[in-house]
């Protein structure tokens, strides 16, 4: 259905970029220009031609959250950054962009960057000129004479072959790293296939998805895209059979709870199972794959603890869908096994026959030399081979486990000198910092895979008196001279330009087209491989220690390797899984809890041979008994003041590393209950919908049938929810006519409501919707939403117009544990309770349907809030507005909405700034507004194209003709409200778990 | 039940004067220092709404989905609480109950100062207080009027209708005693007290008109009392959130109000009748029958909270259900347990004529019913906390900025109240007179006719 | 009131109201209708021996309390009208919604109109003043007659006759 949808908003978007496409020159130009120019009352002197006030201007960028390379749409006013949309243009992403993507400005605007070059001396920051911070790395980098060595975060691309360049003409060398850097997927395709690099896996193509542990709508490889191709292929568009799609690990992320099925296996036991499945598939299948070790289904059943009969449905199931997809390689299942695990994966593809089909060999993704290169740095650094160090974008001090003791031998070296953007441990532990320009402060490109150029351009003047890299390895080769004179550019912009009209044909018409897409895309042609050597071992690896729980990472979607940690939009969206913010918690199953007898909130001490943290339990059902796990990435000590001293630090549990990649599952702990309590920073009140019908959920063979929720429900033999008699439902349904004759007469003639009107509305597909809260930021970013921390939340008192409700079904006695996502905001009820209980008309119903706030009318009394049987209305408890956006996070606040007070209620506008923007484009291009013109944030952003928009007054919109699927309902109907928001019900391959009886029994 | 008869008056009109005319003599320290607690808790939340009006409404407890809470709460416990007053004064007037004369003047500045202390926090409890009153129809060059749609401009009407008449009510009553004082009184006090008698000479042409305005007042009066907590209730039963959506809550919170108001009339005339020696005009016989009063509205309630339960478990709403499951046994189940103790029960033991006239006994009962009904409201308040959306649900404690708002509002009902009982009578002289008939020189010969 | 002219004439007071009673009935006899009478309290039997007509005061609360009811309904309506914005579906003009404010406009206007009625007709009607004695809002009975010099001895007499405990000539 996105695909009927997309065209429109495309060619719109196409037309506007051409005309960019040679504007942006300008752009770069207005990068020349100083802050404090732009500080003034009026910006342009000379105003420059792709700057009108009040007009957004787009420029095409690539992200740099992660090294996935999606495509960026800058929103620029007034020569300010305000939104980041996915580029429609770019193959990776397509339009969508995820949390962490969104929440890139608030790492362009973020308080904790790098302000200036600053050395160190006598253990303090001292404020230097870019010159002579130029000059005193140039001098240093000449007498290392060689003993130079480079920590690289930098993505592939012309920045980091020339970085490579530039370390070799100094007589150093490079170290790119990355972390999460899937080294396990990499060794076992070049142990098996014998390439060295990570593959496309297409799970659009999939009929039929099994992932080893690899959380691929969280962090694993290249997750919109994932997500883009799981909501098409898993996804229910009527037609075709959705793929079916299991999870094996010992705790169920994101992406377990996505899953149709997910089998807690025991820790470090899945490889057996890939094999034993793959040998299920050729017996089913015929074939054999030489040199492959046979691990038979009881085995498996034994290591893993699943049922034999299960392993063999599954393998029948995975065997009989074509092209199907086995995915391994997550950090929550990153044994020291784990090489082994992804072997076997490999081998189960293979004989599958998913290599080629949906697992592509020569995109070659982008990755870095894995953790393997740079333990054999650190060990150097200490022998004085190292002189200089330069690290670039990188923060090795905090991502590597403490027990590898990084941080002592980067004190080792004499000279440390960071080029980082943000003042994070490993910036504060280098003697001289060189702030780097942001991504969209400077020109750059990403390599993401083979084929795939994303470029960058400058969007703006830089916040901060920082330096595009390029230039500050430019400045210090020139001034340094000798072997490195030969770095003769005048500037970056124009080594990486003259770089790509080398790389491409076409000279600066293929330029400015290629700024205008946002890069250069070609896909590779998929390489044929073999399998080479197909020995696996199968034995479980040894985990360290003594404890009675295996120790779990959990890397979230938000705070990925820890860079998200200082960014409130990530911090306050609420973890998709757990829903807390904020805070580190220790996830435990309900029976590990009773057993030792632990209430959520008692702070745990949880110790393993290497250390111990403390942190606040959590009771999560998606967890094997015998394990608990906590999230990656929190526990800063530096990184800026909203990540400083927040929560504990995973990785100081580990162990030192002795393989080429961190074995993020390798110690047992010991788990004390310390009795001293810290509440939950958790936004969710009660986790089951006590059979309200919120997230509607009906089977497949339903679906498929078209029946609609009740039909199904009747069919499947559910009690009824009517509790009026037909006589009285008769009576309701006359009096629900009787009042759309009212409002439809009198209320439509007068004033304002005369005339025609469009009559917005929204509909939402459960079976798309994985959780993942990219809506969520981007709504925050759209709508100025003020963030509240940690005490206000504890109080109930977040901001966020669009949450994400996750409910549990099941769970008890053996059934299985189904999670439930619903996005829920403001459904624009015709009959709006808000509405009327308003002393003021500060809440109203606009000719077009909505259900307007007018902040400058409110007087707060909160009986809107109290009304909304949704509870979607939020209150300015406090001057949030005052306290959100600190410089420079205000300049990210986008002009054409209103920042609220403190008193007023405030709620989800459909993002009625967007629709009166499209409807005065329309009107200054003289024609009718058409369908798709209007795109709410949520619905943009959305990775799994769940979400549509548009009037429903119009009869052909996209929106209209989803809201008549048959799986459509309202949440609540039964109140009458009337909501404009139509939720598709979710399509399960089991039986929808029985609703939980409702009244009394409920659980808080 | 036993009923205890009007005693024969005792006194003349001479001494009712004196006596009643003698509660207005010079302050004791015990008075001054009621005056100045009373002055400091008003000063304890003038001090909480000052660094409200400058953080927020934050400071308060608040935590969504409770939106509204403790001043809500105590903004209908006041409204409540005025409705003794009125009701004593105006309609038993009406009945023609004569057990009334001797208490309405004090009940009836019960509620003027109550009605006061609860008009309040509407404005305490906005978040932008300083512009409430766009709640008013007043013209304006942006042509914006208040939503009548809207119970809360209901509220601002009934409120600011009820203030207004019982107060000129209770001036009204006041005139002939103000100049009966004022008659008394020597220096410059006669001079104050001619001021508010307003002329009053008690002229057979006063007299004519008075009476006559009085009763028409009084009619007036009478159905104000029913509407006003009506309205207020309409708050909560108009809104749709289980708990508060409710047909019964007109007749449940009128009952609530009356009882919680004559549990009041006991909080504040056992120690005032002791301390203005008014032994001999309000006894037993007075406090018998406001004590069935009470009894009568207390078993209304009683029955009221019944009902709520039951429709809630027949009407078969999943909603309603859940959320008097909780009122119960959920995390707020001492409160719902609290306000059917001591409202529901506590009520019940005024069926013994001995408890009736027991002052002790109706003294501590009266402070249980106070407690007791500002639960009652905070409970039903509560039900926000678990309305539809589970995922919403939250609990919230209240805090200092709560608790300092309620002193205050204690405060300055206190003040008032005490300011009122020494400076004018607080038993009514001229309607007490009227039941002690004046000396006759030939027997009954002449009486009636 | 001090400053008032003073009508000259008689002032009796009374300790025993039948007394008070027989003397007004008997000055009524002679068809005296300017007869002033104080008293402390509402009292029946005074009432009827002065024997007034029904006070009027009921029209002034009659008047005020349907002037409330319109002004109440026609400004709801109007308002509504005049800047009309939908509300939860609920038609424009809701009359339902308006009832409550028109009864409380009701009330507090007829209130209003009520008191108003009877300082109109009971204090600002009496342009003249007359002595008065403080003990009348005590325990005594007045009943004052105006008469000029030739009247008063006759009136004195009477008032004694008939049992007043005092009887002074204001002049």
């Amino acid at each position: 259905m996105s695909d009927e949808r997309e065209p429109s908003s495309e060619v719109s978007r196409r037309r506007f970029l051409t005309v960019l496409g040679t504007t942006s020159a300008g752009a770069a130009m207005l990068s020349g220009c100083s802050t404090e120019k732009v500080e003034k009352l009026i910006p342009y002197l000379v105003q420059s031609e792709d700057q009108v006030p009040g007009i957004p201007t787009w420029y095409a960028s690539t992200c740099t959250e992660c090294s996935a390379g999606c495509g960026l749409h800058v929103r620029v006013r007034e020569g300010r950054p305000v939104k980041l949309e996915g580029n429609p243009d770019n193959p990776i992403n397509k339009g969508a962009l995820c949390a962490r993507g969104q929440a890139g400005l608030q790492g362009l605007y973020n308080p904790g960057r790098v302000r200036t070059p600053m050395v160190k001396q006598g253990g303090t920051w001292k404020e230097i000129s870019w010159d002579d911070a130029i000059a005193m790395l140039a001098q240093k980098v000449g007498a290392a004479s060689g003993k130079l060595a480079v920590i690289s975060g930098a993505g592939r691309g012309t920045f980091s072959s020339f970085l490579g360049d530039w370390t070799s003409a100094a007589g150093g060398r490079v170290v790119r790293y990355q972390a999460f850097d899937l080294e396990p997927v990499r060794e076992a395709n070049l142990r098996v296939f014998g390439r060295d690099e990570i593959p496309a896996y297409d799970f659009g193509a999939a009929k039929y998805i099994v992932s080893f542990g690899a959380d691929f709508l969280e962090t694993f490889g290249s997750p919109t895209e994932y997500q883009l191709g799981y909501a098409e292929s898993h996804g229910f568009t009527g037609g075709r059979e959705p793929a079916k799609h299991v999870y094996f690990a010992p705790r169920a992320s994101l992406t377990g709870l996505n899953a149709d099925e997910w089998h807690a296996v025991v820790p470090g036991s899945e490889a057996s199972l890939a094999l034993a499945m793959a040998g299920v598939l050729m017996q089913q299948r015929g074939g054999s794959v030489s040199g492959m070790a046979s691990v038979s289904v009881e085995d498996a059943a034994k290591a893993t603890g699943l049922s034999g009969e299960t392993i063999t449905r599954l393998a029948k199931e995975f065997a009989s869908a074509s092209p199907s997809l086995a995915v391994a390689g997550g950090i929550g299942s990153q044994t020291a096994g784990a090489t082994e695990l992804c072997a076997a994966v490999n081998l189960l593809n293979y004989a599958a026959g998913n290599v080629g089909q949906t697992v592509r060999f020569g995109a070659d993704l982008d990755h870095g030399d894995g953790f393997g290169a740079l333990e054999a740095l650190s060990k150097s650094l200490g022998s004085g081979e190292v002189e200089v160090l330069l690290v670039h974008e990188a923060n090795p001090v905090f991502t590597a486990p403490r027990a590898t003791k990084f941080g002592d031998a980067l004190a080792k070296v004499p000279f440390k000198v960071s080029t980082a953007q943000y003042f994070d441990e490993t910036a504060a532990a280098s003697d001289l910092l060189l702030p780097s320009h942001h991504a969209l402060e400077r020109w750059d490109d990403l390599n993401a895979r083979a084929g795939y150029w994303g470029l960058m351009q400058p969007v703006l003047t830089p916040v901060f008196s920082s330096m595009a890299p390029g230039d500050i390895l430019l400045k210090t080769a020139q001034k340094a001279g000798g072997a490195m004179a030969k770095f003769s550019a005048a500037t970056w912009e124009e080594q990486l330009k003259s770089t790509w009209q080398a790389r491409f044909p076409g000279g600066d018409a293929m330029w400015r087209a290629a700024l205008a897409r946002g890069g250069m895309y070609q896909d590779a042609p998929v390489t044929a491989v073999k399998v080479g050597n197909a020995d696996v071992s199968t034995s479980a690896p040894a985990l360290e220690g003594a404890g009675e729980f295996t120790l779990l990472p959990y890397a979230t979607s938000h705070y990925f390797d820890g860079r998200g940690a200082n960014r409130p939009w990530l911090a306050e969206n609420p973890d998709p899984v757990t829903k807390i913010t904020w805070q580190s918690w220790v996830e435990l199953s309900p029976e590990a809890a009773a057993r030792i007898n632990v209430r959520e909130g008692e702070i745990l001490k949880v110790t393993s041979p290497h250390g111990s943290v403390e942190a606040a339990a959590y009771i999560y059902p998606g967890l094997r008994a015998d394990v608990i796990a906590i999230p990656l990435g929190l526990g800063h000590t530096e990184l800026g003041e909203f990540a400083k001293g927040r929560g504990v630090n995973y990785l100081d549990l580990l162990g030192p590393v002795t393989g080429s990649f961190i074995p993020y599952v390798s110690v047992k702990v010991q788990v004390e209950r310390t009795h001293a309590y810290r509440k939950v920073a958790k936004t969710e009140g009660t986790t089951r919908q006590l059979g309200r019908g919120i997230a509607e959920a009906m089977p497949l063979a339903y679906a498929s049938k078209g029946m609609t929720l009740e039909q199904s429900a009747k069919a499947a033999g559910h009690p009824e929810h009517e509790i009026n008699t037909p006589r009285e439902l008769e009576a309701l349904q006359g009096w629900r006519d009787g009042q759309v004759g009212l409002k439809d007469g009198e209320g439509r003639r007068l004033g304002n409501y005369a005339g025609e009107h469009a009559m917005w509305g929204m509909a939402v597909d459960l079976s798309r919707c994985t959780g993942c809260s990219a809506c969520v930021t981007a709504c925050y970013a759209e709508n100025n939403i003020a963030w509240v921390g940690e005490e206000q939340i504890l109080r109930g008192r977040e901001m966020s117009w669009m949450r994400i409700e996750r409910y549990w079904e099941g769970g008890s006695d053996g059934e299985p544990i189904e999670a439930r996502f619903v996005p829920m905001m403001c459904q624009h009820c015709d009959n709006a309770p808000c509405e009327p209980v308003c002393p003021v008309y500060a809440a109203y119903h606009t000719p077009d349907g909505l259900n307007g706030q007018v902040y400058n009318r409110c007087v707060g009394t909160r009986y809107c809030a109290n009304n909304c049987p949704y509870k979607v209305r939020y209150f300015n408890w406090l001057a949030y507005n005052k306290k959100a956006f600190p410089e420079p996070l205000n300049l990210q606040l986008n002009p054409d909405v209103t920042v609220r007070a403190r008193g007023v209620m405030e709620k989800c506008t459909f993002c009625v700034q967007r629709i009166r923007g499209a409807q005065h484009v329309a009107r200054l291009e003289d024609r009718p507004l058409k369908d798709g013109d209007v795109v709410t944030a949520c619905q943009q952003a959305c990775p799994s194209r769940a979400i549509s928009f548009g009037d429903m007054h119009d009869p052909e919109s996209a929106v209209l003709k989803i809201k008549q699927d048959p799986r459509g309902y309202h949440i609540l109907e039964e109140i009458n409200v009337r909501p404009a928001v139509t939720y598709l019900a979710k399509v399960l391959r089991s039986e929808p778990v029985a609703h939980a009886a409702s009244g009394g029994g409920e659980h808080n | 039940m036993a009923v205890i008869a009007q005693p024969p008056p005792t006194q003349t009109h001479a001494d009712v004067t004196r006596d009643v005319v003698g509660t207005l003599s010079p302050a004791t320290k015990g008075y001054n220092l009621m005056l100045a607690g009373a002055v400091g808790l008003f000063l304890v939340g003038v001090v909480t709404f000052t660094l409200i009006l400058r953080d927020g409404l934050g400071l308060a407890g608040y935590n969504p989905p409770i939106f509204w809470s403790v001043f809500i709460t105590t903004f209908v416990f006041w409204v409540g609480i005025g409705h003794a007053g009125t009701l004593i004064s105006a309609i038993l007037f009406l009945f023609r109950s004569p057990w009334r004369t001797a208490v309405y003047r004090a009940t009836e500045a019960m509620t003027v100062f109550a009605v006061m202390t609860a008009g309040l926090f509407p404005i305490i409890h906005i978040g932008r207080q300083w512009i409430f009153y766009w709640l008013l129809p007043y013209p304006n060059q942006r042509y914006l009027w208040p939503n009548f749609k809207s119970p809360l401009v209901w509220d601002v009407f009934a409120i600011g209708t009820y203030l207004t008449v019982s107060t000129l009510f209770l001036i009204f009553g006041l005139i002939p005693d103000v100049a009966a004082v004022r008659d008394k009184a020597t220096g410059w006090r006669k001079q104050v007290y001619a001021a508010l008698s307003l002329n009053w000479q008690g002229t057979d042409n006063q007299w004519r008109h008075y009476s006559r305005a009085y009763l028409y007042l009084a009619a007036l009066a009478a159905p104000l009392v029913l509407s006003v907590h009506s309205v207020v209730s309409w708050d909560f039963a108009s809104s749709l959130i289980p708990g508060w959506h409710g047909t019964i809550f007109a007749p449940y919170f009128v009952a609530g109000a009356i009882y919680s108001g004559v549990g009041m009339v006991f909080t504040l005339l056992i120690p005032l009748r002791k301390y203005l020696r008014l032994e001999h005009m309000i006894g037993d016989y007075h406090f018998d029958n406001m004590s069935k009063l009470t009894l009568f509205t207390g078993t209304i309630l009683f029955y009221a909270y019944g009902m709520e339960y039951f429709v809630a478990w027949y009407s078969g709403n999943t909603f309603e259900q859940t959320t008097f499951w909780r009122r119960a046994f959920g995390p707020m189940w001492w409160g719902g347990w609290a306000m059917i103790i001591c409202n529901g029960l506590v009520s019940q033991l005024l069926w013994f004529r001995k408890i009736r006239v027991n002052l002790t006994a109706l003294f501590v009962i009266s402070i249980f019913i106070n407690i007791g009904m500002w639960f009652e409201r905070y409970v039903i308040i509560n039900s926000l906390s678990n309305d539809y959306i589970p995922y919403a649900w939250d609990g919230m404690v209240p805090t200092w900025a709560d608790w300092g708002i309620l002193a205050g509002s204690f405060g300055w009902f206190g003040m008032w109240f005490l300011l009122f009982a020494k400076n004018f009578p607080i038993v009514a002289i001229q309607e007490i007179k009227e039941f002690i008939p004046m000396p006759r020189k030939h027997a009954a010969s002449a009486g009636h006719h | 009131m001090a400053a008032r002219k003073m009508t000259p004439g008689v002032l009796a007071s009374f300790e025993h109201i039948d007394v008070a009673c027989d003397t007004i009935r008997a000055l009524r006899a002679k068809g005296r209708k300017d007869i002033t009478v104080f008293y402390s309290h509402p009292s029946h039997e005074l009432e009827e021996a002065v024997g007034h007509k029904v006070s009027p005061v009921r029209l002034f609360t009659l008047i005020g309390g349907l002037t409330g009811t319109t002004a109440a309904f026609s400004m709801q309506i109007w308002m509504n009208r005049n800047w009309p914005l939908l509300v939860g579906g609920k038609p424009i003009v809701a009359i339902p919604a308006f009832v409550v404010i028109g009864f409380e406009l009701t009330v507090l206007i007829g209130a209003l109109c009520t008191l108003f009625g009877v300082f109109f007709l009971s204090t600002i009607l009496r342009h003249k003043g007359v002595t008065y004695d403080g003990r009348f809002s005590d325990d005594r009975i007045g009943v004052f007659v105006p008469a000029g010099p030739d009247q008063a001895p006759a009136l004195e007499k009477m008032f004694k006759d008939a049992g007043a405990v005092e009887v002074q000539r204001a002049a």
